[in-house]
Protein backbone atom coordinates (compact mmCIF):
# COMPACT_ATOMS: atom_id res chain seq x y z
CA UNK A 1 0.00 0.00 0.00
CA UNK A 2 2.48 2.66 1.12
CA UNK A 3 4.85 1.57 -2.05
CA UNK A 4 1.85 2.32 -4.44
CA UNK A 5 1.39 5.71 -2.90
CA UNK A 6 4.94 6.44 -3.40
CA UNK A 7 5.07 5.06 -6.92
CA UNK A 8 1.83 7.01 -7.16
CA UNK A 9 3.74 10.25 -5.86
CA UNK A 10 6.49 9.58 -8.53
CA UNK A 11 4.34 9.45 -11.24
CA UNK A 12 2.77 12.50 -10.22
CA UNK A 13 5.84 14.21 -9.96
CA UNK A 14 7.03 13.30 -13.21
CA UNK A 15 3.87 14.53 -14.98
CA UNK A 16 4.32 17.40 -12.65
CA UNK A 17 7.45 17.81 -13.68
CA UNK A 18 6.43 17.91 -17.20
CA UNK A 19 3.93 20.34 -16.71
CA UNK A 20 0.89 18.71 -16.06
CA UNK A 21 -1.03 20.93 -13.43
CA UNK A 22 -3.79 18.26 -12.47
CA UNK A 23 -0.86 16.02 -11.52
CA UNK A 24 0.91 19.19 -9.20
CA UNK A 25 -3.01 20.12 -7.70
CA UNK A 26 -3.34 16.43 -6.80
CA UNK A 27 0.13 15.96 -4.83
CA UNK A 28 -0.44 19.17 -3.38
CA UNK A 29 -3.75 18.16 -2.03
CA UNK A 30 -2.34 15.17 -0.67
CA UNK A 31 0.82 16.35 1.21
CA UNK A 32 -0.43 20.12 2.16
CA UNK A 33 -2.65 19.24 4.97
CA UNK A 34 0.42 17.28 7.59
CA UNK A 35 2.87 19.61 6.29
CA UNK A 36 0.68 23.25 7.40
CA UNK A 37 -0.31 21.53 10.84
CA UNK A 38 3.33 20.64 11.64
CA UNK A 39 4.78 24.01 10.53
CA UNK A 40 1.51 25.36 12.47
CA UNK A 41 2.29 23.98 15.38
CA UNK A 42 6.14 24.46 15.44
CA UNK A 43 5.87 28.14 14.61
CA UNK A 44 2.54 28.68 16.40
CA UNK A 45 1.78 31.60 13.48
CA UNK A 46 -0.68 30.82 10.48
CA UNK A 47 0.80 33.07 8.38
CA UNK A 48 4.20 31.69 8.80
CA UNK A 49 2.94 27.79 8.60
CA UNK A 50 1.37 29.33 5.04
CA UNK A 51 4.55 31.02 3.80
CA UNK A 52 6.17 27.84 4.70
CA UNK A 53 3.73 25.79 2.64
CA UNK A 54 3.83 27.63 0.12
CA UNK A 55 7.34 27.81 -0.17
CA UNK A 56 7.70 23.73 -0.08
CA UNK A 57 5.52 23.25 -2.93
CA UNK A 58 7.35 25.77 -4.72
CA UNK A 59 10.95 23.99 -4.38
CA UNK A 60 8.64 21.45 -5.75
CA UNK A 61 7.57 23.33 -9.05
CA UNK A 62 11.22 24.85 -9.25
CA UNK A 63 13.15 21.63 -8.85
CA UNK A 64 11.22 18.46 -8.70
CA UNK A 65 14.22 16.55 -9.62
CA UNK A 66 15.66 17.50 -6.46
CA UNK A 67 13.74 14.31 -5.19
CA UNK A 68 15.13 11.46 -5.66
CA UNK A 69 12.63 7.98 -4.65
CA UNK A 70 15.30 5.96 -4.08
CA UNK A 71 16.24 8.30 -1.12
CA UNK A 72 12.83 7.24 0.36
CA UNK A 73 9.19 8.41 0.37
CA UNK A 74 8.07 11.66 -0.88
CA UNK A 75 5.96 12.34 2.37
CA UNK A 76 9.69 12.32 3.59
CA UNK A 77 11.41 14.61 1.25
CA UNK A 78 8.72 17.52 1.83
CA UNK A 79 8.71 17.07 5.23
CA UNK A 80 12.30 17.44 5.88
CA UNK A 81 11.99 20.79 3.57
CA UNK A 82 9.31 22.08 5.71
CA UNK A 83 10.93 21.28 8.92
CA UNK A 84 14.35 22.99 7.62
CA UNK A 85 11.86 26.29 6.30
CA UNK A 86 10.26 26.12 9.89
CA UNK A 87 14.13 25.98 11.62
CA UNK A 88 15.07 28.85 9.74
CA UNK A 89 12.01 30.63 10.48
CA UNK A 90 12.17 29.99 14.41
CA UNK A 91 16.04 31.12 14.22
CA UNK A 92 14.51 34.30 12.46
CA UNK A 93 12.07 34.85 15.04
CA UNK A 94 12.34 36.22 18.54
CA UNK A 95 11.26 33.90 21.08
CA UNK A 96 8.89 36.35 22.45
CA UNK A 97 7.06 36.34 19.06
CA UNK A 98 6.68 32.80 19.02
CA UNK A 99 3.10 32.07 20.80
CA UNK A 100 0.99 34.13 18.43
CA UNK A 101 -1.92 33.01 19.72
CA UNK A 102 -3.98 30.49 16.87
CA UNK A 103 -7.02 32.68 15.71
CA UNK A 104 -10.36 30.89 16.32
CA UNK A 105 -10.60 30.28 12.65
CA UNK A 106 -7.23 27.91 12.48
CA UNK A 107 -8.40 25.77 14.69
CA UNK A 108 -10.96 23.09 14.56
CA UNK A 109 -14.21 23.47 16.46
CA UNK A 110 -14.77 22.85 20.27
CA UNK A 111 -15.68 19.10 20.71
CA UNK A 112 -19.47 18.15 21.40
CA UNK A 113 -18.08 17.55 25.26
CA UNK A 114 -17.82 21.31 25.67
CA UNK A 115 -21.70 21.72 25.68
CA UNK A 116 -21.94 19.45 28.68
CA UNK A 117 -19.63 22.07 30.44
CA UNK A 118 -20.27 25.03 32.41
CA UNK A 119 -18.28 28.47 31.48
CA UNK A 120 -16.24 28.25 34.25
CA UNK A 121 -14.89 24.48 33.10
CA UNK A 122 -14.81 25.56 29.67
CA UNK A 123 -12.90 28.34 30.30
CA UNK A 124 -10.72 26.83 32.80
CA UNK A 125 -9.89 23.77 30.07
CA UNK A 126 -9.23 26.33 27.33
CA UNK A 127 -6.70 27.94 29.25
CA UNK A 128 -5.43 25.13 29.82
CA UNK A 129 -4.90 23.77 26.95
CA UNK A 130 -3.50 27.60 25.88
CA UNK A 131 -1.10 27.05 28.52
CA UNK A 132 0.05 23.05 27.06
CA UNK A 133 -0.02 24.70 23.67
CA UNK A 134 2.71 27.83 24.95
CA UNK A 135 4.70 25.17 26.46
CA UNK A 136 5.40 23.09 23.50
CA UNK A 137 6.19 26.63 21.67
CA UNK A 138 8.66 27.34 24.65
CA UNK A 139 10.18 23.82 24.37
CA UNK A 140 13.43 24.16 22.01
CA UNK A 141 13.00 23.24 18.23
CA UNK A 142 14.51 19.79 18.43
CA UNK A 143 12.13 18.41 21.43
CA UNK A 144 9.33 20.35 20.31
CA UNK A 145 9.02 18.69 16.82
CA UNK A 146 9.34 15.33 18.06
CA UNK A 147 6.62 15.99 20.46
CA UNK A 148 4.62 17.86 17.62
CA UNK A 149 4.94 14.62 15.36
CA UNK A 150 4.73 11.82 18.64
CA UNK A 151 2.33 14.19 21.15
CA UNK A 152 -0.19 16.14 18.78
CA UNK A 153 0.31 14.29 15.52
CA UNK A 154 0.22 11.44 17.03
CA UNK A 155 2.41 9.41 14.92
CA UNK A 156 4.58 6.41 15.92
CA UNK A 157 8.26 6.62 16.67
CA UNK A 158 9.07 4.67 13.80
CA UNK A 159 6.74 7.07 11.61
CA UNK A 160 8.32 9.97 13.62
CA UNK A 161 12.29 8.92 12.99
CA UNK A 162 11.64 8.39 9.13
CA UNK A 163 10.27 11.66 8.75
CA UNK A 164 13.40 13.29 11.02
CA UNK A 165 16.12 11.14 8.78
CA UNK A 166 17.00 9.83 12.69
CA UNK A 167 17.16 6.90 14.47
CA UNK A 168 13.78 5.50 16.79
CA UNK A 169 16.06 5.73 19.75
CA UNK A 170 16.90 9.67 19.02
CA UNK A 171 12.93 10.01 18.94
CA UNK A 172 12.72 8.26 21.94
CA UNK A 173 15.37 10.21 23.67
CA UNK A 174 13.53 13.39 22.62
CA UNK A 175 10.69 12.28 23.43
CA UNK A 176 11.49 11.57 26.72
CA UNK A 177 13.82 15.59 27.53
CA UNK A 178 10.69 17.04 26.24
CA UNK A 179 8.34 15.37 28.57
CA UNK A 180 10.38 16.42 31.30
CA UNK A 181 10.86 20.08 30.06
CA UNK A 182 7.21 20.61 28.87
CA UNK A 183 5.81 19.13 32.29
CA UNK A 184 8.72 21.35 34.21
CA UNK A 185 7.48 24.44 31.98
CA UNK A 186 3.53 23.50 32.34
CA UNK A 187 4.42 23.01 36.23
CA UNK A 188 5.67 26.93 36.71
CA UNK A 189 3.23 28.10 33.98
CA UNK A 190 0.74 27.08 36.12
CA UNK A 191 2.24 28.31 39.18
CA UNK A 192 2.97 31.75 37.61
CA UNK A 193 -0.68 33.16 38.13
CA UNK A 194 -1.25 31.49 41.73
CA UNK A 195 2.14 32.90 42.93
CA UNK A 196 0.97 36.26 41.22
CA UNK A 197 -2.64 35.90 42.84
CA UNK A 198 -0.78 35.21 46.45
CA UNK A 199 1.04 38.03 46.03
CA UNK A 200 -1.89 40.30 46.02
CA UNK B 1 13.03 -0.98 37.64
CA UNK B 2 14.87 2.04 38.64
CA UNK B 3 13.25 5.83 38.51
CA UNK B 4 15.00 6.60 35.48
CA UNK B 5 14.29 3.48 33.89
CA UNK B 6 10.75 3.82 34.64
CA UNK B 7 10.84 7.72 33.10
CA UNK B 8 12.43 6.56 29.58
CA UNK B 9 10.26 3.53 29.38
CA UNK B 10 7.54 3.25 31.68
CA UNK B 11 5.56 6.56 31.21
CA UNK B 12 3.75 5.07 28.24
CA UNK B 13 2.39 2.09 30.09
CA UNK B 14 -0.92 2.01 28.63
CA UNK B 15 0.69 1.49 25.61
CA UNK B 16 3.02 -1.41 26.02
CA UNK B 17 1.57 -4.95 26.11
CA UNK B 18 -0.16 -6.51 28.89
CA UNK B 19 2.70 -9.84 28.65
CA UNK B 20 5.61 -7.18 28.23
CA UNK B 21 7.63 -7.77 31.43
CA UNK B 22 8.26 -3.90 30.75
CA UNK B 23 4.97 -3.50 31.79
CA UNK B 24 4.83 -5.59 34.98
CA UNK B 25 8.14 -4.52 36.03
CA UNK B 26 6.81 -0.67 35.14
CA UNK B 27 3.49 -1.32 37.30
CA UNK B 28 5.42 -2.90 39.97
CA UNK B 29 7.60 0.50 40.21
CA UNK B 30 4.53 2.42 39.82
CA UNK B 31 2.86 0.49 43.01
CA UNK B 32 6.60 1.32 45.37
CA UNK B 33 7.30 4.46 44.62
CA UNK B 34 5.15 7.78 44.92
CA UNK B 35 7.49 10.00 42.93
CA UNK B 36 6.90 8.19 39.99
CA UNK B 37 3.39 7.62 40.14
CA UNK B 38 3.14 11.64 40.28
CA UNK B 39 5.27 11.71 37.37
CA UNK B 40 2.97 9.12 35.52
CA UNK B 41 0.05 11.15 36.34
CA UNK B 42 1.31 14.04 35.35
CA UNK B 43 2.15 12.68 32.46
CA UNK B 44 -1.31 10.94 31.97
CA UNK B 45 -3.19 14.07 32.28
CA UNK B 46 -0.39 16.28 30.13
CA UNK B 47 -0.64 13.96 27.56
CA UNK B 48 -4.98 14.07 26.98
CA UNK B 49 -4.24 17.96 26.72
CA UNK B 50 -1.70 17.07 24.45
CA UNK B 51 -4.11 15.32 22.29
CA UNK B 52 -7.09 17.61 22.53
CA UNK B 53 -4.61 20.50 21.27
CA UNK B 54 -3.59 17.67 18.37
CA UNK B 55 -7.68 17.42 18.03
CA UNK B 56 -8.17 20.82 17.70
CA UNK B 57 -5.85 21.71 14.97
CA UNK B 58 -6.38 17.64 13.39
CA UNK B 59 -8.74 19.29 10.21
CA UNK B 60 -6.72 23.07 10.02
CA UNK B 61 -5.36 23.13 6.32
CA UNK B 62 -3.48 25.48 4.17
CA UNK B 63 -5.74 28.54 3.06
CA UNK B 64 -6.84 27.78 -0.51
CA UNK B 65 -5.16 31.38 -1.74
CA UNK B 66 -1.79 29.58 -1.25
CA UNK B 67 -3.25 26.40 -3.72
CA UNK B 68 -4.32 29.39 -6.20
CA UNK B 69 -0.73 30.92 -5.60
CA UNK B 70 1.09 27.78 -6.54
CA UNK B 71 -0.98 26.81 -9.00
CA UNK B 72 -0.55 30.38 -10.54
CA UNK B 73 3.34 29.91 -10.14
CA UNK B 74 3.69 26.50 -12.16
CA UNK B 75 1.74 27.57 -15.19
CA UNK B 76 3.62 30.87 -14.88
CA UNK B 77 6.93 28.75 -14.79
CA UNK B 78 5.72 25.96 -17.75
CA UNK B 79 4.54 28.51 -19.90
CA UNK B 80 8.36 29.69 -19.40
CA UNK B 81 9.84 26.83 -19.90
CA UNK B 82 7.62 25.69 -22.93
CA UNK B 83 9.02 29.18 -24.47
CA UNK B 84 12.41 28.83 -23.50
CA UNK B 85 12.32 25.27 -25.37
CA UNK B 86 11.16 26.87 -28.49
CA UNK B 87 13.02 29.55 -28.22
CA UNK B 88 16.32 27.21 -27.61
CA UNK B 89 14.99 24.79 -30.78
CA UNK B 90 14.58 27.58 -33.18
CA UNK B 91 17.76 28.61 -32.13
CA UNK B 92 19.58 25.55 -32.90
CA UNK B 93 17.43 24.38 -36.02
CA UNK B 94 18.74 28.01 -37.14
CA UNK B 95 22.09 27.50 -36.14
CA UNK B 96 21.93 23.75 -38.21
CA UNK B 97 20.45 25.62 -41.35
CA UNK B 98 23.17 28.30 -41.58
CA UNK B 99 26.18 25.46 -41.24
CA UNK B 100 24.30 23.57 -44.27
CA UNK B 101 24.15 26.65 -46.26
CA UNK B 102 27.99 27.51 -45.25
CA UNK B 103 28.57 23.61 -46.31
CA UNK B 104 26.94 23.84 -49.15
CA UNK B 105 29.05 27.25 -50.50
CA UNK B 106 31.86 25.92 -49.53
CA UNK B 107 31.72 22.21 -52.01
CA UNK B 108 30.43 25.11 -54.46
CA UNK B 109 33.22 27.48 -53.65
CA UNK B 110 35.28 24.54 -54.11
CA UNK B 111 34.39 22.87 -57.16
CA UNK B 112 34.45 26.61 -58.97
CA UNK B 113 37.85 27.34 -57.68
CA UNK B 114 38.45 23.09 -58.57
CA UNK B 115 37.94 23.71 -62.69
CA UNK B 116 40.75 26.99 -62.33
CA UNK B 117 42.99 25.17 -60.80
CA UNK B 118 46.41 24.78 -62.30
CA UNK B 119 47.50 21.79 -64.46
CA UNK B 120 50.67 21.82 -62.49
CA UNK B 121 48.96 21.75 -58.49
CA UNK B 122 46.19 19.09 -59.97
CA UNK B 123 49.39 16.90 -61.40
CA UNK B 124 51.11 17.43 -58.45
CA UNK B 125 47.83 16.41 -56.13
CA UNK B 126 47.75 13.31 -58.71
CA UNK B 127 51.48 12.24 -58.36
CA UNK B 128 51.93 10.86 -61.73
CA UNK B 129 54.07 12.06 -64.56
CA UNK B 130 51.66 13.48 -67.11
CA UNK B 131 51.54 12.60 -70.76
CA UNK B 132 49.05 15.52 -72.16
CA UNK B 133 50.17 18.45 -73.96
CA UNK B 134 48.51 21.47 -74.37
CA UNK B 135 49.11 22.83 -77.96
CA UNK B 136 49.78 26.30 -79.59
CA UNK B 137 48.71 29.44 -78.68
CA UNK B 138 49.80 29.22 -74.77
CA UNK B 139 49.61 32.91 -73.21
CA UNK B 140 52.82 34.63 -71.26
CA UNK B 141 53.37 32.95 -67.93
CA UNK B 142 50.49 30.23 -68.53
CA UNK B 143 51.90 26.87 -67.55
CA UNK B 144 50.79 24.27 -69.84
CA UNK B 145 51.89 20.21 -69.32
CA UNK B 146 54.34 18.58 -71.79
CA UNK B 147 55.32 15.37 -72.71
CA UNK B 148 57.78 13.85 -71.05
CA UNK B 149 59.19 12.07 -73.61
CA UNK B 150 63.21 13.49 -74.22
CA UNK B 151 64.32 13.29 -70.80
CA UNK B 152 66.65 15.72 -71.77
CA UNK B 153 66.64 17.87 -68.71
CA UNK B 154 69.15 20.37 -67.24
CA UNK B 155 69.27 20.02 -63.48
CA UNK B 156 68.84 23.20 -61.52
CA UNK B 157 71.72 24.52 -59.41
CA UNK B 158 70.71 23.05 -56.28
CA UNK B 159 68.62 20.04 -57.13
CA UNK B 160 69.82 16.23 -57.09
CA UNK B 161 68.88 13.85 -59.82
CA UNK B 162 67.65 11.00 -56.48
CA UNK B 163 64.70 13.88 -56.33
CA UNK B 164 63.29 13.66 -59.55
CA UNK B 165 61.30 10.24 -59.30
CA UNK B 166 57.67 11.19 -59.31
CA UNK B 167 58.54 14.89 -60.83
CA UNK B 168 55.70 16.98 -63.19
CA UNK B 169 56.67 17.87 -66.10
CA UNK B 170 54.60 21.17 -66.75
CA UNK B 171 55.24 23.54 -70.22
CA UNK B 172 55.41 27.15 -69.33
CA UNK B 173 56.23 30.14 -71.63
CA UNK B 174 58.55 32.64 -70.02
CA UNK B 175 61.02 35.27 -71.03
CA UNK B 176 64.18 34.10 -71.43
CA UNK B 177 65.74 36.75 -68.73
CA UNK B 178 63.42 34.69 -66.26
CA UNK B 179 66.14 31.80 -66.75
CA UNK B 180 68.56 33.75 -64.42
CA UNK B 181 66.01 33.58 -61.60
CA UNK B 182 66.31 29.80 -61.55
CA UNK B 183 69.88 30.32 -61.55
CA UNK B 184 70.92 29.36 -64.90
CA UNK B 185 72.98 32.09 -67.43
CA UNK B 186 71.02 33.98 -69.58
CA UNK B 187 72.22 35.81 -72.86
CA UNK B 188 71.32 39.73 -72.15
CA UNK B 189 70.98 40.67 -75.78
CA UNK B 190 68.03 38.09 -75.79
CA UNK B 191 66.97 38.46 -72.62
CA UNK B 192 63.19 39.59 -73.83
CA UNK B 193 62.80 36.86 -76.14
CA UNK B 194 59.50 34.51 -75.09
CA UNK B 195 60.55 31.10 -75.34
CA UNK B 196 58.55 27.89 -74.13
CA UNK B 197 60.26 25.71 -71.34
CA UNK B 198 59.95 22.30 -69.69
CA UNK B 199 59.98 22.04 -65.95
CA UNK B 200 60.53 19.30 -64.36
CA UNK B 201 58.87 20.05 -60.88
CA UNK B 202 59.47 18.01 -57.89
CA UNK B 203 57.07 17.19 -55.35
CA UNK B 204 57.67 19.97 -53.37
CA UNK B 205 56.24 22.03 -56.33
CA UNK B 206 59.65 23.57 -56.79
CA UNK B 207 61.60 23.31 -60.72
CA UNK B 208 64.32 20.67 -60.40
CA UNK B 209 65.18 20.49 -63.74
CA UNK B 210 64.38 22.09 -67.65
CA UNK B 211 64.74 21.86 -70.68
CA UNK B 212 64.09 24.29 -73.41
CA UNK B 213 61.42 23.20 -75.53
CA UNK B 214 61.19 25.91 -78.34
CA UNK B 215 61.42 29.32 -79.01
CA UNK B 216 58.21 31.30 -80.18
CA UNK B 217 60.45 34.82 -80.71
Amino acid sequence: MHTESQERDDVLLRRSAKGDEEAFTVLYRRHQAPLYRFALRMSGNVWAAEEIVQDVFMTLVREPRKFDPKRGALRSFLYGITRNRVLKHLERTPREFLHEELKEDSVGQPSMAFDAMTPAEWAEIRERREQVRAAVLRLPAEFREVMVLCGLEELSYEEAARLLDCPVGTIRSRLHRGRALLLAKLEMLRDTPKRAGASR
Amino acid sequence: MTCEEFELTGLDLETLQEDDPVHSAAREHLRSCPRCAALHENWQTLRADLHAVGAETQDVVTPARVEMRLRQEFRTRHKTVKAQRAAIYAGWTLAAAAVVVAAISWVNWRHTNGVGTTPSAVNSAQGVNMNKTVPAGPELGETIVASNDAGEFTLLPGSLPGMLGDATVVRVQMQRGALGALGLTVNEERAADLIQVDLLVGDDGQPQALRLAQTTN
